[in-house]
């Protein structure tokens, strides 16, 4: 099944040509040119991963993370920077980040990494899962 | 007020606009470098998949390339023209253009703090003799002055900001105004020794609207030319 991948960018030529190559890949690419927009998408779609730009006008990489991981912590998010310093990996990180890469990305690299993400958001929906299960045996007693 | 205060302040400044300069500039990268990919992906579906390269999607590819190199293009010339800008003490400066430089150069700040910016040209000749870094620092440091008199919280919508210029050549004056937010307080603008200091260097001096809606910056002396 293919990755369905959800990028946000408020640059939206870079947008338009990341979504035609990884299209022809074989992901499912949806875009948004704000962190605002791609949180309202969120309400109504689910993902694999998310790409998203470190800056962004108005609410930033950062914040965007910060909200999308307190409401669905599931989810996966690469954070594309211009400047990949340790310093802002191991912020990204602590958040919550899958992983932060550097523009001009490698799209190999980047079509690794969604893979990987979407494996590791299978699992945990499938632990978010058991414990739902268990708890509702504890709940009821069976 | 220390030398080394007044430098820092300065190579605070130059680093801030180098900072969006070369994000800008990483983005425009990113772009290539993608059209490049799509180039390379279109030779090897030719070479494995025997389906021809469409012409008309190359010429596509190549004219992306070429916008990105020409946004790039100008954006370095205008940085080439910041750094430049300290190359004489003192120079007939044109404040419009200063406007238009920092503006430019500033757009990703501005538009990360949801600023739309009007410039209204200047209805006579708006120049100044004096020392060009220092005047484009110190439109820099008014639209830092902007953005931050905002509250805690980023506006849902973008702010209007109005730069308009003075109507007496002799007394060249830059006036920024905001169209909706608190009231600026006189005796908060341009009071911190390191805006004193640039005040001084730039030759200007402030002067808040009594309205309170923004402040002007004018020329400390009348110009003779």
């Amino acid at each position: 099944m293919s990755e369905k991948v959800l990028l946000v960018d408020d640059e939206k030529d870079f947008l338009d040509i990341m979504s035609e190559r990884m299209e022809a890949r074989g992901m499912t690419v949806k875009t948004a040119t704000s962190a605002d927009q791609a949180l309202k998408m969120l309400e109504n779609e689910s993902f694999d991963a998310i790409v998203m730009d470190f800056k962004m006008p108005g609410m930033d990489g950062i914040q965007a993370l910060k909200n999308i991981k307190s409401e669905k912590p599931e989810l996966q998010i690469i954070l594309l920077t211009g400047y990949a310093t340790v310093e802002k990996t191991v912020e990204a990180m602590k958040i919550g980040a899958t992983d932060l890469l550097e523009k001009p990305a490698d799209l190999e690299e980047l079509a690794a990494k969604i893979k990987q993400a979407k494996a590791e958001k299978m699992l945990l929906v499938k632990k978010q899962t058991e414990e739902k299960i268990k708890d509702i045996l504890k709940r009821f007693g069976g | 007020m220390s030398p080394d205060s007044d430098s820092m302040n300065e190579i605070r400044f130059f680093g801030t606009l180098a900072a969006a300069m070369t994000h800008d500039m990483k983005n425009f990268l990113a772009i290539v470098n993608e059209n490049a990919g799509l180039l390379a992906d279109l030779a090897v579906r030719a070479q494995h998949q025997t389906i021809p390269v469409d012409p008309l999607k190359a010429e596509t590819i190549s004219r992306k390339i070429g916008k990105q190199v020409a946004r790039a293009d100008t954006l370095m010339k205008q940085f080439n023209r910041f750094a430049h800008s300290m190359d004489r003490e003192k120079e007939w400066v044109d404040l419009e253009e200063a406007v238009d430089l920092v503006s430019r150069l500033a757009e990703r700040i501005l538009r990360q703090h949801r600023i739309c910016l009007t410039v209204i040209p200047a209805p006579v000749p708006c120049r100044i003799h004096g020392f060009r870094f220092a005047l484009l620092h110190l439109i820099y440091r008014a639209f830092e002055i902007l953005t931050r008199h905002q509250t805690r919280e980023l506006p849902d919508t973008e702010q209007e900001i109005t730069v308009r210029f003075g109507t007496d050549p002799k007394i060249p004056e830059i006036c920024f105004i905001r169209d909706s937010g608190p009231a600026f307080e006189p005796h908060t603008l341009f009071r911190s020794p390191e805006d004193q200091a640039l005040l001084a260097r730039g030759h200007m001096t402030n002067k808040p609207m009594d309205s309170g809606e923004g402040f002007c910056l004018r020329a400390l002396s009348p110009v003779n030319e």
